[in-house]
């Protein structure tokens, strides 16, 4: 048993409430228009080549190519969460890149092997599926971390120098950043662990759910993931704070200006 | 004062040098603020200087203490260049009292206990009350946050964590400022009491009463 497949005059049926939408924006001199036309053109591009590629991917089911994917998919988010720190891409994809994949990695491969317990641990109807789903939960956390830890060492470079003259150790001197910034990280998934299945019925839920699984499987497969998502929301914000420290400041301690894109 | 840190060379003849800046250049977003600038203070002497706003006083703490870097010259610490290689040892030897006390957030005792902690320094009841007194300090303060200090609270405060710290080198930079004229006088006279290397920074007359200080003054 599977979902009732959607014919695309039907999905093209919801473009109807895009037209008061659009209207009401114009009355209202809402400047997002043409945003939310690009993103929506977007959206169904991007996700036309998904499927297109899935499926090629699916069917070919190697190993190698699973894995390139992944990468690709790492990479990319890498670019994403920079862009959205305001960071240079030169100066932090490679931190970043190790900071995501080790904890993706090992808890993507631990997901595979001992809770789903499957035998080909680069099935790609698991690993890019689930993948995808722990890499897209966790760039909200490394983005918040790690901007708000350099953003915020930025805004307090003569407290932070002061500390750093004072304890006479960087890592000291950091700390209050760190925790401020971790703390801001992941915040957000604890309070969605604490309220998931009251406020909202996640994605990977109701997927399951139309795709033909029984509810109490679904649910187990839920909190699997939730688990999985907080583990590299965790790891991955605090990996991607430590991997940076090397290229964020210098020698001497003393955070480099230069990492930062200029605001135009 | 107790468990002064020793210098790295602590064998070295009371007039060894123990910071020499060296035809340093320097130059901030265009503006230079130092040219071929040369400057040497001898170990325990207490120097005073006296200028104008923005010529590059508060520069000479920053560059000693690494926070800055150089165009041209040498900037030397108890004969260690600043580098990544002596930076730890420099900045244990270095207490800098900066003008507005730039203290992080949180209550001042466990603030105080960290920094003490990190330096692997320990002390007793009776020293931290003997100078609370001194500093004219009640004891309550030590509970309070640091945001909530006066201006001259502030400055006691940085004043007690230097003397707690006791490191062989004293940078201050105006460390008078909004201190009464009796305190002032006190504390200057301890300070300058001290076997100490002290460079000071400031617009006030007072230290400049005292005969054991000697003054740079720059135009």
């Amino acid at each position: 048993m599977g979902a009732q497949d959607l014919n695309f005059l039907s999905l093209a049926s919801l473009l109807v409430f895009l037209i008061p939408i659009i209207y009401f924006n114009t009355r209202l001199k809402l400047v997002i228009n043409k945003t939310l036309i690009t993103s929506i053109i977007r959206m169904c591009v991007q996700l036309g080549f998904v499927g297109v590629y899935l499926e090629f991917l699916f069917k070919l089911n190697s190993p190698l190519l699973n894995s390139v994917y992944l990468l690709i998919m790492i990479s990319i988010a890498c670019q994403s969460i920079i862009r959205s720190c305001n960071l240079k891409f030169k100066l932090f994809f490679v931190p970043l890149f190790f900071s995501l994949l080790i904890p993706f990695v090992v808890i993507l491969f631990f997901f595979n092997a001992v809770v789903v317990r499957i035998d080909n641990l680069f099935e790609a109807k698991y690993l890019i599926p689930i993948g995808g789903m722990l890499l897209g939960n966790s760039l909200r956390s490394i983005i918040i971390g790690l901007s708000n830890f350099y953003a915020g060492i930025q805004k307090d470079e003569k407290v932070y120098l002061y500390s750093v003259s004072l304890f006479n150790n960087r890592m000291q001197a950091l700390k209050p950043y760190f925790l401020q910034s971790f703390s801001a990280a992941i915040a957000p998934i604890i309070a969605s662990m604490a309220t998931i299945g009251l406020v909202s019925l996640p994605g990977m839920m109701t997927g399951q759910i139309l795709g033909g699984s029984i509810p109490a499987v679904a649910i187990k497969y839920q909190i699997a993931i939730m688990f999985s998502i907080f583990y590299i929301e965790y790891f991955s914000t605090m990996l991607a704070v430590i991997f940076s420290l090397k290229v964020g400041f210098n020698e001497l301690d003393v955070l480099n200006q230069d990492i930062f894109v200029a605001n135009e | 004062m107790n468990n002064i840190p020793e210098p790295v060379n602590n064998h070295a003849p009371k007039s060894q040098t123990m910071i020499k800046f060296e035809s340093v250049c320097l130059s901030l977003q265009g503006k230079e603020i130092l040219t071929n600038f040369d400057l040497t203070i001898l170990k325990n002497e207490k120097v005073l200087i006296q200028g104008k706003s923005g010529i590059g006083k508060t520069t000479l703490f920053k560059l000693l203490l690494g926070f800055g870097t150089i165009d041209k010259g040498k900037v030397i610490f108890n004969g260690c260049k600043i580098s990544k290689a002596h930076i730890t040892g420099i900045r244990e030897q270095i207490f800098y009292l900066s003008q507005d006390i730039d203290l992080r957030d949180g209550i001042i005792n466990n603030l105080i206990n960290e920094i003490l902690k990190a330096n692997s320094i320990s002390y007793k009841n009776d020293k931290l009350n003997e100078l609370l007194t001194f500093l004219d300090l009640n004891i309550g303060i030590l509970e309070q946050n640091v945001k909530d200090l006066s201006g001259g609270e502030r400055q006691r405060v940085g004043l007690l964590i230097c003397f707690l710290l006791d490191r062989p080198v004293w940078l201050f930079d105006e460390p008078t400022s909004a201190l009464d004229d009796v305190m002032k006088k006190k504390i200057v006279d301890f300070i300058l009491d001290q076997e100490k290397t002290i460079i000071i920074i400031s617009h006030d007359s007072v230290w400049k009463k005292n005969r054991n200080i000697k003054i740079e003054r720059w135009e």
